[in-house]
């Protein structure tokens, strides 16, 4: 079983110390990444629920690689991530939603090595009792627990809040806070830590509901963002309470409120200012290492740098997707930003340009509400394992199921996206042929108060190095009529598309009537013939697996052309919906339909008696057809009564077409916008085709439809070979190579040259009516003043 | 791993236009349409031009009462010869092209010298208008000739007498030609329909063959190899094969009215598959030009003329092709030459080769000259080069940068001002899908919404455009109807508006007519 499509931007990646590799949340697991070719090197496997943080313990050699993690599964681990293993695991039977450990990031004492303290975390938990008594609605909580000697965690619960809030911490691990609706709660750490040390908290205060906070690596300030946009910058927090121990009032804090501009109520602050520029909530702070500069980002997918004492920006824009999280790296020249389109891209950092992505699959677009029925889901191909994704940038993105990452992507329509717009345009349609050679996509433009609106038909063929590239366009091929599917001939450059307008378009390519002796230079496609049945919407089309046999959908008719000649064969049966998905099961003359709505049903049609052969009443989400067997499989979403009893909101049923009784099933979770496909398993399997589930996050899993158990696949990563990083960073990236010191050899090459003659002193002696030109004199001059160094051999 | 990758900016594009389904232009038919037509006009109608055979290649072309020499290179008149009592209807060079002789309607045939053009023989024999002289190919003692009298006559030029006579023609001849290989073989064709093979030695005037083209034979011609010949007449053009006994290989019907003169062309190109080919070239009263390709049987070119075609030369260096017409016009062309001449020039500079070599040194460029600044740009990299390639700039137009600017009215009044609609139409798009068109129309001012009616009515029923266009123009006149109440140009613009929409119905209307009647044919076809 092969599962992957994991989110990569759950929470924030952090760099290793030596900025060789970047470790990412994937659900359950922690993936290792290099970022110096971007590919996955290893992944930390363990957890049983989704991870929800990561701590990487500094190291000033680099060479250590430990870390810690936390998830929902209640659990904390400690790793040696290189290896990679498992080396501890703290059980807090608390669900773990965010986790800091200050006592890493503070300066160690060196002498006192022996008698280390106690390593604290201070973690966000979900209070599993809040759930029980509905009185109290605050179930998250903010708790300390020691990890070197592990007991239970800590009684002390510094702050209750209705959810488990995400801790930030400040890079010298002297404070750490949290937002909490309008206010930001802020603790000094105790400087030796202790399961009942109490930690001094201030609150800070604002009008606007916080998203985000950030504290500065050396000063007190605190920078936190609002849902309007506003950055907010305390300086100087706690002067009062965290810089006078010892419970000493100071009386200057409490007379003067105007030398603290902006500072609301009685905070505890120096100053507060504020800046505006995010057009809509903050998503993203973080000050740079040195403290000098602050990266902000929000939905509009702009890279904000503002020095932090003058306020002046500095811009990424055009990332086109809202940021969620900046990491900086122990490089300097290298950070990450995590964008929400499941892309995690390395910058390289003075100027702020992405050298390279680690792309997730994109997720569901946004819009699949707005313009409900013309979204349709992923195209599989089954030859090469792909999955095709429509991304909100107008585009599609071809991930590898197998290798589980992003291989490429093409733009749809050349149009600039912008995260905050509202969504007009829409790529609806997208479907790949069998052997992956053909794509179909549709792109709608929505009218504007009925004016305007468009319908754009392209197809595309792989070119020179296995990418798409448009072939042919066409606009409004069924006039303003939506188109409702594409369908591939599986045997010849022939497909169909299909309108609610009533009517089906079959298209060839040109380059197949080139063949036949015209002479036509430029390939391409052309409509082949046009066909409508009684004017009833067509939702539905699939070719036969030789492509003699076209079927068509036609409301809740099934019709049957011979594609080649556009003639009319016969018409099958009649459901009670609409049919809306159709296809052929393998090579088997069984026809299989799908209808939706308020009396859903799945059907099998007899080609050789033009009749219904069997048939369920059951909601289906998606189904496919294996190419060479009569099997086929669907994904039925489960009524809500029967969850509990299946573990799941969906279940997988294998069926072959002549038995109504399925051969296997399998129950799966977030079925609903889920996909199904055959894939062709790999050559050394036999013949064996690979079933894959992708759920409506886009995860999925690929496994044997017909072994029993639950049986393991290789993971085979085809080409994922990990360069070995030669990369230098820090002063070696900039300068190269500093020559190797040897004072052995300097001390004799000095001599060596010291020794040598002094042309200087002869130089200029002799008449000056003799001497050579002085431009020729001077270069000579001055290379004798040179010091010569002789190559030594050794 | 996926490239890094930032997304660019994509400036509004206007829809595409479908491609041609077939190329334009076949290789060889580019070849002929190279040839670029000059007119040479006040003449009185053509009917005979015919090329000389040595290397100027000048032309004679027969017109009324008279003959002139052109040269080929300047297609100016060089000389005219006019002692002629009646029109002159056909002309031929001797082989060395020292001798023309010519034929006019008075059945007189005169034989000039060609550089000095005086009349050198009066050949007197002929009754009735003759229309057909002929110098052999590889005989430079006689000559042919044929009238209306349905006589072919075989003359000794240097004692003026004929020297026999080809009886077998009922009707007018008025073509004929003489063999390519063999001096006393020719053939004539003849009203009568039929066309007859001769041969000198043969004395009783009986023909070696004859073929029935069925049409009255306006020319014929031997093709190169000397075996076949092509024959027009009527609508078509027939291909013989003389060694086979006479038989018909193939009839070009292509033209849709008399064919009255054929000639052999060679496709005068070094490259190519079809080069130095032969092909005939075929004029017709319809105005058509038509290059036939007799090795694959079909017609590779053709060209049209706004007159009635009555002869047509063609140069045998393959540089100049005359085609002369029945309202007096000569429509000579000549190919553009490049290639020849860099060959000719490269000749000259072999010959020359010994001098050009001192100046060869190449001259060290000065800071003094403007190409010292441009030196080594313009280098092409070489084999193992890495290229490092700068991004390629997006040419970004004004409208692109307003739109970037978010400022949409100004984008939409300075697009309409660059009168492209295409662009128009790519702008409006853009702007509906920023949900921003209707706004941009109610904020124009009257003069900005004059431009935009304008535009609405000059293209709203241009069928590309006018899905967007007419929902805007229905929205524009909602929207905006005040304004349009109180200006007079705006009630004009309207007006035409609604003009040219009540034009576009009619001539829907009309469509639909059209369509009803042929619906039912094509129901019945399609049974």
């Amino acid at each position: 079983m092969i599962s992957g499509g994991q989110n990569y931007v759950s929470s924030a990646p952090v760099f290793s110390n030596d900025a060789k590799r970047l470790l990412v949340c994937t659900g359950s697991t922690v993936s290792v990444f290099s970022t110096a070719t971007g590919s996955r090197v290893s992944s930390l496997e363990g957890h049983s629920g989704p991870v929800t943080a990561l701590v990487v313990v500094p190291d000033s050699s680099t060479l250590l690689s430990f870390c810690w993690t936390a998830s929902v599964d209640g659990t904390i681990r400690h790793w040696d991530f290189s290896v990679p293993e498992c080396v501890k695991i703290i059980d807090l039977h608390f669900p773990v939603f965010s986790m800091v450990v200050p006592s890493l990031l503070s300066p160690r004492e060196e002498n006192d090595a022996k008698t280390r303290p106690d390593v604290f975390a201070y973690v966000s938990v979900q209070n599993p009792n809040a759930e029980a008594n509905c009185l109290s609605p605050r179930c998250g909580q903010i708790r300390k627990c020691n990890l070197t000697n592990f007991h239970a965690v800590s009684s002390l619960i510094l702050k209750e809040t209705e959810r488990p809030e995400s801790l930030t911490i400040s890079p010298s691990g002297k404070f750490l806070g949290i937002k909490d609706k309008r206010k930001l709660h802020i603790w000094k750490v105790p400087k030796v830590d202790s399961d009942s040390a109490v930690s001094k908290k201030i609150t800070l205060h604002h009008s606007k509901t916080i998203t985000v906070l950030a504290l500065h690596p050396m000063e007190r300030i605190v920078a936190a963002g609002d849902v309007t946009g506003r950055i907010l910058i305390w300086r100087g927090f706690g002067a009062q309470k965290f810089m006078h121990s010892g419970g000493l009032v100071n009386g200057r804090s409490t007379n003067d409120e105007e030398d603290k501009p902006g500072v609301r109520e009685n905070d505890d602050a120096e100053s507060c200012s504020t800046w505006h520029w995010h057009p809509s909530g903050v998503r993203l702070l973080s000050f740079s290492s040195d403290g000098a500069y602050l990266y902000s980002g929000g939905k509009e997918g702009v890279l904000v740098l503002w020095q932090l004492d003058t306020g002046k920006k500095n811009f990424l824009p055009r990332i086109g997707s809202p940021l969620l999280y900046f990491v900086d790296s122990p490089d300097p020249s290298l950070s990450s930003i995590s964008c929400a389109d499941n892309q995690i891209h390395i910058l390289k950092m003075p100027s702020m340009e992405i050298i390279r992505s680690i792309s997730g699959i994109k997720p569901c677009l946004s819009s699949q509400d707005i313009c409900e029925g013309l979204c349709s889901r992923a195209a599989f191909d089954y030859t090469s394992g792909l999955v095709a994704v429509q991304t909100e940038n107008y585009g599609i993105q071809f991930y590898s199921l197998f290798a589980n990452r992003g291989l490429y992507e093409v733009q749809v329509c050349e149009r600039n996206h912008q995260p905050v717009d509202e969504v007009t345009v829409v790529v609806s349609l997208v479907e790949l042929s069998v052997d992956g050679s053909m794509m179909g996509t549709v792109e709608v433009k929505l009218p504007e108060d009925g004016v305007g609106g468009l319908v754009c038909l392209k197809f595309w063929d792989l070119d020179d190095n296995k990418r798409f590239s448009v072939s042919t366009l066409i606009y409004e091929p069924h006039r303003d009529a939506h188109i409702s599917a594409i369908a591939f001939n599986p045997t010849r450059r022939m497909a169909v598309s299909l309108s609610y307008g009533g009517d089906f378009k079959i298209w060839v390519c040109k380059e197949e009537i080139k063949q036949k002796g015209q002479m036509l230079q430029n390939s391409g496609w052309m409509c082949h013939a046009v066909g409508s049945y009684k004017n009833k919407a067509m939702r539905a089309a699939a070719f036969s697996a030789d492509g003699s046999v076209l079927a068509v959908a036609a409301d809740n008719v099934i019709t049957l052309w011979d594609p080649n000649n556009n003639v009319l064969v016969a018409v099958v049966g009649e459901t009670l919906m609409p049919i809306t998905s159709l296809g052929f099961a393998g090579k088997s003359y069984y026809l299989v339909s799908v209808c939706h709505g308020s009396k859903p049903q799945l059907s099998v049609w007899s080609m050789s008696r033009l009749a219904a052969f069997w048939s369920y009443k059951i909601q289906i989400e998606a189904v496919s057809f294996t190419i060479d067997f009569s099997y086929f499989a669907v994904l039925a979403l489960l009524p809500e009564s029967n969850e509990y009893a299946f573990k799941g909101d969906g279940i997988i049923l294998l069926f072959n077409v002549t038995n109504p009784t399925p051969m296997a099933s399998w129950s799966v979770t977030k079925a609903k916008g889920g996909g199904l496909a055959f894939l062709k398993g790999y050559p050394s399997e036999q013949l064996q085709s690979l079933l894959a589930y992708i759920n409506g996050d886009r995860e999925y899993v690929i496994f044997h439809p017909h072994s029993k158990e639950a049986f393991e696949l290789s993971r085979i990563r085809q080409d994922d070979h990990v360069l070995e990083e030669t990369g230098q960073f820090g002063y070696t990236s900039i300068y190269g190579e500093l020559p190797k010191f040897d004072p052995k050899r300097n001390l004799t090459s000095s001599i060596s040259s010291a020794a040598s003659e002094r042309p200087w002193e002869t130089i200029f002696s002799g008449s000056s009516h003799m001497l050579p030109p002085l431009t020729k004199l001077c270069s000579e001059f001055l290379e004798s003043l040179l010091e010569k160094k002789t190559p030594t051999v050794e | 791993m996926e490239e890094a990758r930032v997304q660019r900016s994509f400036p509004v594009k206007p829809k595409l236009k479908s491609k041609a389904r077939t190329p334009k232009q076949t290789a060889e038919s580019k070849y002929w349409s190279s040839f670029k037509t000059q007119q040479i006009p006040d003449l009185i109608s053509v009917p005979s031009l015919t090329f000389s055979p040595t290397a100027p290649h000048s032309f004679a072309a027969a017109h009324s009462a008279s003959l002139t020499l052109f040269s080929a290179q300047t297609l100016a008149p060089t000389a005219t010869i006019s002692s002629f009592s009646d029109a002159v209807s056909c002309a031929s060079f001797r082989s060395d092209a020292l001798l023309l002789a010519a034929s006019d309607l008075s059945g007189l045939v005169q034989v000039f010298d060609a550089k000095s053009r005086t009349p050198l023989r009066r050949l007197r024999s002929h009754t009735r208008p003759c229309r057909f002289v002929h110098f052999p190919r590889l005989d430079k003692l006689h000559l042919i000739s044929a009238a209306d009298d349905a006589l072919v006559k075989l003359w000794d030029v240097a004692e003026e007498t004929p020297v026999a006579e080809f009886l077998g023609h009922k009707d007018y001849v008025r073509c004929g030609d003489s063999s390519p290989v063999n001096s006393d073989v020719f053939i004539t064709g003849s009203y009568d329909h039929v066309v007859k093979l001769w041969d000198a030695r043969v004395g009783d005037s009986k023909s070696s063959l004859q073929l029935n083209h069925a049409a009255p034979v306006e020319d014929v011609v031997f093709l190169p190899a000397g075996g076949m010949v092509a024959t027009a007449g009527g609508n078509s053009v027939k291909l013989w094969d003389l060694i086979g006994g006479g038989k018909l290989v193939y009839s070009m019907e292509s033209h849709n009215k008399t064919v009255t003169s054929i000639c052999v062309g060679r496709v005068g190109r070094d490259f190519g598959e079809e080069s130095n080919q032969f092909r005939i070239m075929s004029v017709g009263l319809d105005g058509y030009l038509k290059v036939f390709d007799y090795g694959a049987l079909k017609v590779t070119h053709s060209m049209r003329f706004p007159a009635p075609l009555l002869s047509v030369g063609y140069s045998p260096d393959c540089s100049t092709r005359v085609i002369g017409t029945s309202n007096g016009v000569i429509y000579a062309s000549k190919r553009r030459v490049k290639e020849i001449e860099k060959e000719k020039v490269s000749e000259s500079s072999l010959f020359w080769r010994v001098a050009p070599l001192e100046h060869t040194e190449k001259k060290v460029l000065r800071p003094s000259h403007f190409r010292y600044f441009r030196r080594g740009q313009g280098e092409k990299p070489s084999e193992g080069d890495y290229l490092v390639m700068r991004p390629k700039r997006v040419k970004l137009a004004e409208h692109d940068k307003l739109l970037n600017k978010f400022r949409h009215g100004e984008a939409l009044v300075s697009v309409l001002e660059s009168k492209n609609p295409g662009n128009v139409l790519a702008v409006m798009e853009e702007l509906v899908a920023r949900r921003k068109l209707l706004k941009c129309v109610s904020n124009l001012d009257v003069e900005k919404l004059e431009l935009l009616l304008a535009f609405l009515h000059r293209y709203c029923t241009t069928p590309r455009y006018s899905r967007l266009l007419m929902g805007l123009t229905k929205k524009v006149l909602e929207m905006r109807a005040d304004d349009i109440r109180g200006s007079q140009a705006l009630k004009n613009h309207v007006r035409n508006l609604k003009r040219s929409v009540e034009e576009e119905i009619r001539v829907q209307m009309s469509l639909q007519e059209i369509q009803g009647i042929i619906s039912p044919l094509l129901k019945i076809a399609g049974r």
